[in-house]
């Protein structure tokens, strides 16, 4: 088997009879919980009570038109904590599984090539959006689907973002995210890929540039670090470097270096489990997961820890990360940890991990992979030069539309959140898209 | 409870079956191989499938049957256009020399159905002569293409009394007549076959239905080779409806004949109910259809487990025992009126019970947002238990009767907004708008 093979796809979804036995658990609440859960409005009530009285295309119809990017959501949400969290169901046994059952509709639309839009009559002002993650491609479709022609820019060279190039195939793998792509692009979305906004004021001259507006979605791809000036040490990788060297080609090569190693990942979110599972399906001899907090104060999804546990991650809790331990050569050999234990709460509602004295020890280690945080590119204050930003390179918007302080600029996603959620992205897109069409028709 | 195996035996038409619990004449009594693993399994007799004479050769629709799906509950009913059996009748009647004598305490029933009267005779003589206990005739099967045959004899009642006089004549074991549901009143062709002689009636057999349209070809189900036809449906949706006709039959001074409950029966419970209803003894195909020879096995311990701690010992006991609470709709106490009555502190919050007493009942609901907990106006409730019907927590909403004193709020005739839009004069008969016609 091939390097390739073991990432090749995701787990099988549900099949029709799964996703209606599922459906026919839910309880149809009135005014339900659930649609009331979702940040990005897809209104999981209406389509699971359409599949339950076997309106299938109408709850294809229901999750497209709320949310363009739906079957992604459906399979990468952590819905556990939204949807399925507020779920009644859950008073008498388990919530209704409602992210397979939206995965399995658009895969259902897919299978049966049931398209949900007409290419609408065209408009002539044009929108240009920065970046072709989630939340620009949420905000073109929304425009789309008006008739405004929409182009993205993006920097990469294929679309879709942290989509791919934020996450490992076998959590969302390219056919699905191909097929996401394609809706967008059948409602006339036209994708620029490599064709980065830089150079001063890049982003703003679009502006001018026969665009009457602009909506800026560029996410966050610096990588936040342990300890700076670390660059040059070998066989240290940021997240970003190693999941997108995962999917742009790289994947042969990070194989090579990780089968039969021991691989260290700093962290405890969704993309620290995308690492160690990969890591560990490309042969690492050992992987170790090193996070400073306790086991469920970890960002990531129950069912992704338990799969990092089962498929034989060592998970190394209540350690703080010190420093790097490297060899003359600058190639890395370890780590040095301090023991921690939980404190008092911190502003995150959790109890904070406080350093235990004289604990410090090394961990070994031939490729350590930091999974800390993304961060705004350093550079691109300078894309935007007159719009106001606010902490840590983030822009500042008004939330209820996106507007930036710049007339015609817009902007939604990680940028303006900080790190959040895909389902947060789509919704920034779509709120927006309606600014922006309201700002069009001044 | 009693570790004891308790004895379920009980007499039908002078024989004593082991237990209530028979197959019905059908694709699941089709030969002595299958009947053999059932009484393994412990069914305490067959109703064989349907003899034919050889005169006509029966083939079969293909495909023969359809699924009628609720949701994700599958076979909640079946549609069978199976006509009697496609096997020479000697191969029928080896097969009951072998059960008869491989199974001796086993109580073997031969349905059988004739295109005329001397076939009548003919099949009810070759079934005693080897070795039947008793005899069903089939005088209900709806899928029978040919005149004269199968609902068409039962809904024609001269038929019935004749030819079970014929049967009668002709054979001393037991002769058991089974009605077709397609009618309004089964007292009446039972009558007829009591008067034929008849020494007991099975009900029901099929019910005629459509239980599917294909949409892509717009062919009835099942769909043979592009025809669709109405046919037999059975299984639980029918149950009510056997119901209904046993205890009609039950209840009729004149019939006064033991009666085999055949209907939708899956569970001990079903099967309980066809007793307490008046049935001695209950047939199943549908079931088994779906799960197999095995759910005997329930039903045999369910029962039992039922009787012990109603310290019952009969089975017969049981017969009939729920028909003196079964009266027509003019005895109900009217002046005893009640409402639901709410255990919140088990509430999970789904609101279906707020949606359909708007939608559907009496507007007696407030739904709380906040706390997502529905909020009971006593005065506003019917009692219709919709609510309670659609609550996924078991026994949060109970009904209970209200103090003689107690008046329920009459529903508003229109909501007063619209008063000021329209003036109506109601009808009267001495209102401005009586007839002068």
């Amino acid at each position: 088997m091939s390097y390739a093979d073991k990432f090749e796809s995701m787990k099988k979804g549900f099949d029709m009879g799964q996703a209606i036995a599922e459906a026919d658990r839910c309880l149809l609440c009135h005014d339900a919980p659930c649609s009331k859960g979702c940040p990005a409005d897809t209104d999981p009530a209406s389509f699971i009570r359409k599949l339950r009285f076997r309106n299938v295309t109408g709850a294809i119809r229901t999750i497209k038109t709320n949310n363009i990017l739906g079957g992604g959501c459906g399979v990468l949400c952590p819905t556990a904590e939204l949807c399925e969290k507020e779920c009644s169901a859950t008073g008498i046994g388990q919530p209704i599984a409602i992210g397979k059952i939206q995965r399995f509709l658009i895969e259902h639309a897919r299978e049966t090539d049931f398209k949900v839009f007409a290419k609408a009559d065209p408009r002539p002002e044009k929108v240009a959006v920065v970046g072709s993650g989630p939340g620009g491609l949420s905000c073109a479709a929304e425009l789309a689907k008006d008739g405004y022609p929409v182009t993205i820019f993006e920097a990469r060279p294929e679309p879709g973002g942290v989509l791919r190039y934020g996450v490992v195939s076998f959590r969302f793998d390219l056919d699905f995210l191909a097929a996401e792509i394609e809706d967008i692009r059948n409602l006339g979305v036209d994708f620029k890929c490599s064709s980065p906004i830089d150079g001063h004021k890049g982003a703003e001259d679009l502006l001018g540039d026969g665009y009457q507006a602009v909506f800026l979605a560029p996410g966050l791809w610096d990588a936040v670090q342990l300890k700076a000036a670390a660059e040059d040490i070998k066989g240290l990788y940021s997240s970003v470097q190693y999941l997108e060297g995962l999917r742009d080609g790289n994947l042969q090569s990070f194989a090579e270096r990780i089968e039969d190693k021991t691989v260290a990942v700093i962290g405890g979110g969704s993309v620290a489990m995308d690492c160690v599972e990969s890591a560990a399906r490309l042969g690492a001899k050992d992987v170790y997961l090193v996070y400073r907090r306790s086991y469920t104060q970890m960002p990531a999804e129950a069912e992704e820890r338990i799969d990092a546990l089962q498929g034989g991650i060592h998970f190394l809790l209540l350690n703080q990360p010190v420093d790097y331990v490297v060899d003359e050569n600058r190639c890395i050999k370890g780590l040095k940890l301090v023991r921690t234990a939980l404190g008092d709460m911190d502003e995150s509602g959790r109890r904070s991990p406080v350093n235990i004295e004289d604990s410090e020890w090394i961990l070994g280690a031939d490729v350590v992979i930091e999974a800390i945080g993304n961060k705004a590119e350093d550079q691109s204050p300078g894309w935007y030069p007159h719009v106001k930003l606010k902490e840590k390179n983030l822009i500042q918007t008004d939330p209820a539309t996106g507007k930036t302080s710049v007339d015609g600029i817009f902007a939604g996603g990680d940028i303006v959140r900080g790190p959040a959620l895909v389902v947060n992205a789509v919704q920034d897109g779509k709120v927006a898209a309606r600014a922006i069409k309201a700002y069009l028709k001044q | 409870m009693s570790s004891q195996p308790i004895d379920l035996s009980i007499e039908f038409c002078g024989k004593t079956f082991k237990n209530p619990f028979l197959l019905s004449s059908s694709p699941v009594s089709n030969s002595a191989e299958m009947v053999a693993r059932s009484f393994d399994a412990g069914w305490s007799g067959v109703v064989f499938k349907t003899l034919n004479s050889d005169r006509l050769k029966i083939t079969h629709p293909s495909p023969r049957m359809n699924a009628f799906h609720y949701g994700a509950k599958r076979v909640v009913g079946v549609q069978n256009v199976e006509q009697i059996s496609d096997r020479p009748l000697k191969d029928n009647l080896v097969d009951f020399l072998y059960l008869k004598k491989r199974y001796p305490e086993h109580i073997l029933i031969s349905s059988i159905m004739g295109f005329s009267n001397d076939e009548w005779a003919y099949l009810a003589k070759v079934s005693e002569d080897n070795g039947a206990d008793m005899l069903e005739l089939n005088f209900s099967c709806p899928h029978m293409c040919i005149e004269g045959t199968g609902h068409h004899v039962g809904k024609a009642f001269d038929l019935i009394e004749k030819f079970t006089t014929t049967v009668k004549n002709t054979v001393s074991i037991p002769v058991i007549a089974k009605m077709t549901p397609n009618i309004t009143d089964m007292t009446e062709p039972a009558i007829y076959a009591k008067n034929g002689g008849a020494d007991a009636i099975s009900a029901i057999n099929t019910v005629s239905g459509i239980s599917e349209v294909g949409l892509e070809d717009l062919v009835p189900k099942p769909n043979i080779f592009g025809i669709g036809a109405v046919s037999g449906t059975s299984g639980p949706a029918i149950k009510p409806i056997g119901l209904h006709f046993i205890a009609d039959m039950a209840q009729c001074g004149e019939l006064t004949l033991p009666l085999s409950g055949i209907g939708g029966i899956e569970t001990w419970i079903d099967a309980l109910e066809y007793i307490l209803l008046g049935s001695s003894t209950i047939q199943v195909t549908t079931g088994i259809m779906h799960y197999g020879y095995r759910i005997v096995e329930d039903m045999i311990e369910g029962l039992s487990d039922f009787m012990v701690q109603r310290g019952v010992t009969k089975v017969s006991d049981l017969v009939g025992k729920a028909l003196p609470n079964l009266k027509t709709t003019d005895h109900f106490a009217l002046d005893r009126q009640g409402i639901t009555r709410y255990d919140l502190d088990k509430c999970v919050g789904c609101g279906q019970c707020y949606i359909v007493c708007t939608d559907a009942g009496g507007q007696a609901l407030e739904w709380g947002a906040e706390e997502r907990r529905p909020k009971l106006i006593e005065d506003k409730c019917l009692s219709c238990m919709l609510c309670n019907f659609v609550c996924p927590v078991p026994e949060l909403i109970s009904f209970k009767e209200m103090p003689a004193t107690w008046n329920r709020e009459e529903t508003q005739v229109m909501d007063k907004s619209l008063e000021r839009e329209i003036t109506l004069e109601p009808f009267t008969k001495e209102g401005s708008n009586e007839c002068s016609c």
